[in-house]
């Protein structure tokens, strides 16, 4: 991967950071406002990326929405690992009639497309920001749960590990200390990737409605909304598909160059 | 014979992105002559000898390289090419990663052929078998079809060679072909060297250990930091050495050296004649008719030894005899289908970890790849401290007194402390496994092949650091390996291996001095001694 891919990720990515803590510092107005005076402006120097069917100002729409979107990558990418460490560790570590049941359940989540469990999941909570995080979680869980398993299965007969029962370490202190982070270790890549998914994912429920509800400022959302308006209002729809595809993109570079780092270490 | 020269070099020096590693070296390669290339690890003797087969990889130059005639110093990758394999080749030094273990090894063979002869394919594979033949390779026709996976280890390591002779070489470079071979593999490998030799060829030997050089080599040249310190001939160099380097090399190589006489000149002062008090109480470690199977496969097999406090037994054997699968059961990593194993009188297996808790601290173990058994993320200081708090905290400063003592104590520096263990040495690797063992303070330590990835001079140093904390603290070793000469310097009693069984046990002198067993009397005859 050039160097200039790896650069340019790291400026979307520090962009997008910006963009999700201090809104403000880019966008100063208020995605909310309404202006019907000035709706389905073009794109222009008065607004940037146009203007909505209300008025309002797409450019701060986007880059208020990226903390949404920031928040559900990370915090669905945080509990589908979390679930993951969990249920790889107890698999792994477990007699083999236990590690065979957590598989097969395993398997059979992992049968049904992540998408449709989210909306599966969402079909039980309804709509809402909470649900979506809950939904793009689960459903990303038994990818990473296999393997966190087969991580920890190989290092926990390293001798590694042999070396720290001989010195009479606990069992608990082994998986602490030892088993997690380093079974964690060559799965930062495979999580910032993950980060870039899960948050086309959460654009993908509030576009289905079933994620952030309008008219707050989310990509899904706004691609959404934008629907209805394709033909006249193209700008409605394209920059909040950009700002998806810009951090998608990035976040798997990124994750790419870290994976390629891992490998070499 | 009429000698002729085969190689001749005047003055090569190589260095990469300008840094030298190899300055100066003038060597002669001759028909029916081995020369040997001595050093340690980073001393420059591979680099060296890639360079006379075009592979050294860095910037080259000589005032002379004459390969069979030929001057070889602005020679392009293809004229390379065509010399490689067939004037000149090389055995290389793992025959596990040295052989594609999804192709036969006759095709492996045959393929430098097909580059280099305008032999049929029928031809070449009547050539194959012939150098499977000339290698003693039982079965040729059989084996050329197997993959390397399907041999024994010493089948691997005929294939190896005749991979090298397959294109009839005059010379053959063997880079450092026996390290790590158990002595029987090692016995095979130099008597197919020395069959090289009675062919006629030149022989270029490189090694680290001048025990494995002395009965073959007609030359030794000893290598330090990229310059040859001494040449001659084998006598003169093993008898009266001139260079300090080469003094230290030849004290380095433990047989024949009384226990705990000092193998490394730069070791530590120890005390003065060691007084080693008669062990009272229980003993430290007593195995009782341990036995372990996997599967069908016999591993371990009615295992019975005792250890008192104080002591070093040693347990010898060749790779697969069960040595280690024995040291797993003792360290409680393994249960044993039956036997017991006692420390300091106590039952410690079979027992379920939580049972013998108290016992754990007592029993310490040290491998063979130290770096395999650190925690890749801790750093130095940080192993220690793990160590010393019982797993509970890697950064805990009430213990850094004893961290410190612990370096101390192995001789390391503690501006190593925030130092990750991948960048230090080899043997300062292995002191910190030592050290890291240390901190519970145990009764017994169980070495593992502690010893077997060193360099002979890096292995005299840890041998000497072994026996002055022996004398210091009284702990009893385990000591496993496969090399006698390692063996005999460090135990008080050894028991001998063999395939699956004690074949052998009583004190060293006595198995060393009137061994009872034929395969003991075949393990001693093929050790290689000064």
């Amino acid at each position: 991967m050039s160097r200039s891919a790896k650069i340019f990720s790291a400026i979307v990515i520090l962009l997008w950071l910006v963009m999700a803590l201090a809104p403000g510092l880019l966008a100063p107005g208020d995605p909310l406002a309404i202006n019907p005076a000035q709706a389905f402006q073009k794109p222009g120097l008065a607004h940037f990326f146009g203007t909505d069917e209300s008025g309002r100002d797409i450019y701060t729409r986007v880059i208020h929405g990226a903390g949404d979107s920031l928040a559900i990558g990370l915090a669905a990418t945080a509990l589908g690992m979390g679930l993951a460490i969990v249920l790889g560790t107890v698999a792994a570590l477990s007699p083999r009639w236990l590690d065979e049941v957590i598989l097969r359940v395993l398997e059979a989540l992992y049968a049904i497309p992540s998408l449709l469990m989210a909306l599966l999941i969402i079909a039980f909570t309804g709509p809402g920001v909470g649900p979506a995080i809950v939904a793009v979680g689960l459903s990303t869980a038994p990818g990473y749960a296999r393997l966190v398993r087969s991580q920890i299965r190989s290092l926990k007969n390293s001798e590694m590990l042999e070396a720290t029962t001989v010195l009479g370490h606990s069992s608990w202190l082994k998986v602490r200390n030892h088993l997690i982070p380093n079974a964690l270790k060559p799965l930062m890549a495979l999580v910032t990737l993950g980060i870039g998914q899960a948050v086309i994912w959460a654009a993908a429920l509030s576009f289905l409605g079933l994620g952030t509800a309008p008219p707050a400022p989310e990509w899904g959302a706004m691609l959404s909304a934008g629907r209805v308006y394709l033909h006249l209002a193209w700008w409605m729809s394209l920059f909040p598909g950009l700002a998806i595809v810009a951090v998608a993109v990035s976040a798997t570079v990124i994750g790419r160059a870290l994976g390629g780092k891992v490998k070499s270490l | 014979m009429s000698e002729q020269t085969l190689i001749t070099l005047k003055d090569l020096s190589v260095s990469f992105d300008g840094a030298p590693a190899v300055k100066n070296i003038s060597l002669t390669v001759s028909a029916g002559r081995v020369l040997a290339l001595v050093g340690e690890s980073g001393s420059g003797k591979s680099v060296t000898a890639r360079s006379l087969l075009g592979l050294s990889g860095g910037q080259v130059s000589a005032s002379e390289l004459t390969i069979c005639g030929r001057d070889a110093r602005n020679l392009t990758d293809s004229d390379w090419q065509k010399i490689r394999g067939n004037t000149i080749s090389m055995i290389l030094q793992d025959a596990l990663m040295a052989l594609d273990p999804l192709r036969p090894v006759g095709r492996e063979i045959g393929d430098g052929l097909k580059e280099h002869s305008s032999l049929s394919k029928a031809q070449r594979v009547q050539r194959v078998h012939e150098v499977l033949a000339s290698v003693n390779m039982p079965d040729p026709e059989l084996r050329a079809k197997q993959r390397s996976t399907e041999l024994s280890g010493g089948m691997r390591q005929r294939a190896l060679i005749a991979q090298a002779l397959a294109g009839n070489p005059q010379v053959v470079i063997a880079d450092e072909a026996t390290t790590a071979l158990d002595s029987q593999l090692t016995a095979l490998v130099l008597a197919q060297l020395r069959a090289l030799k009675e062919q006629g060829r030149g022989v270029l030997m490189i090694s680290h250990d001048l025990a494995q050089v002395a009965h073959l080599a007609d030359e030794i040249a000893v290598m330090r930091h990229g310059e040859i310190v001494e040449s001659g001939p084998t006598a003169q160099v093993l008898n009266h050495p001139e260079h300090e380097y080469t003094r230290q090399l030849l004290q380095a190589v433990p047989s024949g050296v009384p226990r705990f006489a000092p193998l490394s000149i730069i070791s530590a002062p120890r005390p003065s004649a060691p007084e080693r008090q008669t062990p009272t109480g229980p003993l430290a470690l007593s195995a009782t008719n341990l036995s372990k199977s996997f599967g069908k496969h016999v591993a371990v097999e009615q295992v019975s030894f005792d250890l008192p406090q104080g002591k070093t037994l040693g347990l010898v054997g060749e790779s697969g005899s069960g040595k280690t699968t024995t040291a797993r059961m003792v360290l409680g990593l393994q249960k044993p289908d039956s036997g017991t194993v006692n420390l300091l009188g106590e039952r410690f297996a079979p027992l379920h970890e939580p049972q013998r808790k108290q016992l754990r601290e007592h029993m310490g173990a040290i491998y063979q790849n130290p770096l395999g058994s650190f925690d890749p993320r801790y750093s130095v200081g940080q192993l220690l401290t793990d160590a010393l708090s019982g797993g509970k905290s890697k950064r805990d400063q009430s213990y850094s007194q004893q961290v410190d003592q612990l370096l101390e104590q192995v001789q390391l520096s503690s501006k190593l402390r925030s130092r990750s263990p991948r960048e230090l040495s080899g043997g300062q690797r292995q002191r910190l496994a030592i050290a890291r063992a240390l901190a519970p303070k145990p009764s017994v330590l169980v070495l593992d092949e502690p010893v077997s990835a060193l360099d002979v001079s890096i292995q005299a140093t840890v041998l000497d650091l072994l026996d002055q904390i022996q004398l210091e603290t009284g702990t009893s070793y385990l000591f496993i390996s496969h090399d006698l000469s390692v063996i005999e310097h460090m135990s008080d009693y050894v028991a001998v291996m063999h395939q699956g069984k004690i074949i052998e046990q009583g004190a060293t002198a006595s198995i060393f001095g009137s061994p009872q067993e034929d395969y003991t009397r075949k393990l001693l005859a093929a050790m290689p001694r000064l």
